[in-house]
């Protein structure tokens, strides 16, 4: 007899557990959050991504649990953000022109026109023209005058031809043809920076991360980049010299396509709070990390015009993956 | 250098007798050792992981740490390759060469007190090279391009016709499998997918770590298994080894140590070769200039020493051009070099005066951790030796799960854990027709730096105006390390000839007798 009386309040008393939870589940993130890294632990995009951390246990209750997913130059670890369930508690790191480049010439498994809701852009690395201190180069027109000069000879480092800076090198060969360079890849900045240093090449397309590190050793002759940048203020930009070249890396965070109104609207209030934050700001630079906020979707229609530039220039040199 | 002297280096060793450096310098050596020894967890991982923690931290105390954490690491790996064939970290390779054979003739205790000393020793000598000499030496390193480079990855797998003299061919073919191995992925040059046969997850190629993990540590306990054996070996520890050891090295190897560091500390400051080809490298040159080579790979006390001391003097060496020009070493010194700039630090030759006590403190922390490593590495390397009293059938169930687990930790990719049962079964086949797992590591792990140099030589010799001759033998450098090359190949005919020689002289003797 007292089962019976005690079966509705059991049945009351599950029937409210589960809407708290129903209400709990509506107040995101109840849980931590993955954030997926495509780059290993230590590198640029991780330090950038710590720094984050450090400010978002600021503004949100549930923390982030590292998972580092590397290899074939970001493009799995890409991949695997896109493969994600999209209930806002996996996000990641992705980087431009990378993401593009990868589906381009890779048939890499995601699309970055589709495949990602981005949360906001939080670097601008822009490319740099370095050259070795002492180095004849006074000028970018001191470059451009030798390259017309002796087509052919001289020497630009790079790091990876399916690349940012591959692509910055394919734009100004097709807007400065009478300028013919010779094209030298490496594996990554340290060996570039090795290769301008020792004298293997005359000068280098480096990030400014990067030359950042060696401006004792290196003068920066020009950035492409919109406009000046505050680590480097005596630099030009190239386009202030007269040459229509604005290129370099980004790096964003985002969720997989399809994740809930709700859980994007906080990821992006989130971040964006943590990229006005002062105090994260002075932490970027002491890092060296060119901070610049870029809100969802204006970074998602900066992705859109990029894919269709980088498309046609691959094609034009015939890199296009069929 | 006075000036240095008394502003920094003095302060700087006095800031290490405080307490918290001196248990995160201790804490840090466990930690590494442990990482280190257990097979797939490398020096990388292990420093990487610790950043983060780091920026709590006072910067001195968190790269006093690291460092800490780095030498334990790259000494630790030397632990489970004498134990079980199992290179814990890349570097370690050329230790299995001698520490295993060692291990099998119940001698395990000399391996791991061979590799705890000779390893501190090569870790003092790359610290004093870093002290000391650093300007100089990152200036010389920036002379290394992509020629030099590719010459002395070829320098380095030349090994394999030392290594395997008596039967060239097949340590020629395994080592040439190797390389092939190592083309899947993505290529270095043009960015493109090779043999990836479809497989999307292919395009990062074969990781080394998981193929080695799977020549190694997976084959060896299927042929454990396949053994009678009770035990992976006798292991007899006898009073008075450490001493007996320390006395042999003191005097029977010094020539072989000196070498050893001094090649490692060299090998380090290059940015593209780390710890894996400076162990391989020493190996062979201590193997070449021994008077008797055929004890090599018999377990010789002499191959552990030059192996271990190599690569831990790779660890100052590769702290030079980290700290002076903002170029890593090596992968691990490119993790601590993120954790610099994540302090706000930045090197460069300013390093050493604007926060010249930091840096100091740094490089004093090196001294004392390779000190302080020989009795922590004492405690635990004498707990890891009981491994081999424990039962063969559990030993091997737990090789594989930690195998599995560090496969798995590298990039969260079940591909890894696929990779290493298949070059297990490689190895374990392979071992029984005679191919040599060590000439396929070397190619695995050569090859990709071969090719990616050799890619940049070509588009070199575009703009140089004698073409592809004068950027590959232009230079000393080159020409001296093609001549080394050559006289490498040379070394086993040389051999051959001087033994038989030897024995015609011998047999001469005996007639006359």
């Amino acid at each position: 007899m007292r089962m019976f009386k005690l079966l509705p309040l059991l049945v009351a008393s599950m029937l409210l557990t589960l809407s708290v939870n129903t209400t709990f589940a509506a107040d995101y993130p109840s849980k931590q959050i993955n954030m997926i890294m495509a780059f290993s632990a230590g590198g640029s995009s991780d330090v950038q991504a710590r720094i984050m951390e450090k400010y978002w246990n600021k503004y949100s209750n549930q923390r982030w649990t590292f998972i580092y997913k590397t290899g074939a130059g970001g493009a799995l670890g890409f991949a695997e953000i896109a493969r994600a369930k999209p209930d806002g508690y996996t996000i990641g790191g992705l980087n431009m022109p990378h993401i593009v480049l990868q589906k381009l010439g890779q048939n890499a498994q995601f699309d970055p026109k589709t495949s990602f809701a981005y949360i906001c852009q939080v670097v601008n690395d822009p490319q740099c023209i370095a050259v070795k201190k002492g180095s004849p180069f006074k000028s970018v027109k001191d470059i451009m005058d030798y390259a017309k000069a002796n087509p052919g000879k001289l020497t630009v480092g790079m790091s990876g031809k399916l690349s940012g800076h591959g692509l910055m090198f394919l734009d100004f060969k097709k807007k400065y043809p009478e300028a013919k360079f010779a094209d030298v890849y490496y594996k990554g900045a340290a060996e570039q920076n090795v290769a301008l240093l020792g004298g293997e090449v005359m000068m280098i397309f480096g990030n400014l991360n990067d030359v950042m590190r060696a401006t004792d050793q290196m003068d920066v002759l020009a950035m492409a980049s919109e406009t000046r940048n505050p680590f480097l203020p005596n630099v030009p930009t190239l386009k202030e010299l007269g040459y229509d070249i604005v290129s370099d890396i980004r790096r964003c965070f985002a969720a997989p396509a399809g994740i809930g109104k709700k859980e994007l609207t906080y990821l992006r209030d989130t971040f964006r709070k943590i990229c006005n934050d002062p105090d994260y700001l002075a932490d970027m630079k002491k890092a060296g990390q060119p901070a610049e906020y870029m809100d969802g979707p204006d970074f998602e229609a900066y992705v859109k015009s990029q894919y269709g530039k980088a498309e046609k220039a691959l094609s034009d040199a015939g890199m296009l993956k069929k | 250098m006075g000036v240095a002297v008394n502003e920094f280096i003095l302060p700087s060793f006095l800031n290490l007798l405080d307490p918290l450096n001196i248990f995160l310098m201790i804490a840090g050596l466990a930690g590494g050792i442990v990482v280190g020894a257990l097979p797939g967890l490398t020096a990388t991982m292990g420093v990487a992981l610790m950043v983060p923690v780091t920026f709590s931290m006072d910067p001195t105390n968190g790269l006093v740490m690291l460092g800490a954490i780095y030498v334990g690491a790259i000494y630790g790996g030397a632990n489970s390759a004498i134990l079980v064939c199992t290179p814990g970290t890349p570097s370690s390779v050329a230790t299995t060469f001698d520490g295993w054979p060692l291990c099998q003739s119940g001698r395990a205790d000399e391996g791991l007190y061979t590799s705890l000393l000779s390893s501190s020793f090569g870790g003092i000598i790359g610290s004093f090279f870093l002290l000391f000499l650093a300007a100089p030496l990152a200036e010389g390193a920036l002379n290394f391009g992509a020629s030099e480079n590719f010459w002395l990855c070829l320098f380095g797998l030349s090994t394999i016709a030392v290594m395997s003299a008596d039967n060239m061919g097949k340590g020629l073919v395994s080592g040439a499998v190797g390389m092939l191995v190592s083309t899947v992925g993505l290529d270095p040059n043009s960015g493109i997918p090779r043999f990836t046969f479809g497989i999307y997850e292919m395009v990062q190629g074969v990781a080394v770590i998981p193929c080695m993990i799977g020549l190694f540590s997976f084959s060896q306990v299927l042929f454990l298994i396949g053994s009678q054996r009770q035990h992976i070996a006798e292991y007899h520890p006898r009073k008075g080894t450490f001493g007996m050891i320390f006395r042999y090295l003191a005097t029977k190897c010094k020539v072989v140590l000196m070498r050893s560091s001094i090649m490692g500390t060299l090998i380090g400051i290059l940015p593209g070769a780390g710890g894996e080809i400076a162990s391989i490298i020493c190996y062979n040159e201590s193997k070449r200039w021994d008077k008797d080579p055929a004890r090599y790979g018999k377990g010789c006390i002499e191959g552990v020493a030059s192996s271990e001391s190599a690569n831990n003097a790779v660890i100052g060496g590769s702290m030079i051009p980290m700290l002076t020009l903002g170029i890593p070493g090596s992968a691990v010194a490119a993790v601590l070099m993120g954790a610099l700039l994540a302090h706000g630090l930045q090197p460069g030759f300013k390093i050493f005066t604007a926060t010249g006590e930091l840096t100091y403190t740094f490089i004093a922390s090196q001294f004392a951790v390779n000190l302080l490593m020989i009795p922590v590495g004492f405690l635990l390397c004498k707990c890891m030796a009981r491994l081999l009293n424990l039962e063969l059938s559990i030993v091997a169930i737990a090789i594989v799960v930690l195998a599995y687990i560090g496969a798995y930790a590298i990039s969260n990719s079940m591909v890894d854990l696929w990779m290493v049962v298949l070059f297990g079964v490689i190895g374990f086949l392979g071992a029984m027709v005679g191919w040599d797992a060590g000439a396929m590591a070397l190619g695995v792990i050569l090859g990709p730096m071969i090719e990616e140099n050799l890619g940049s030589c070509l588009q070199l010799a575009q703009a140089a105006d004698g073409g592809l001759m004068t950027v590959m033998a232009g230079g000393y450098i080159n020409k001296g390390l093609i001549f080394a090359l050559i006289l490498s190949l040379l070394t086993p005919f040389l051999l051959k000839w001087k033994n038989a020689r030897k024995n015609k002289t011998c047999d001469k003797g005996a007639t006359n007798a």
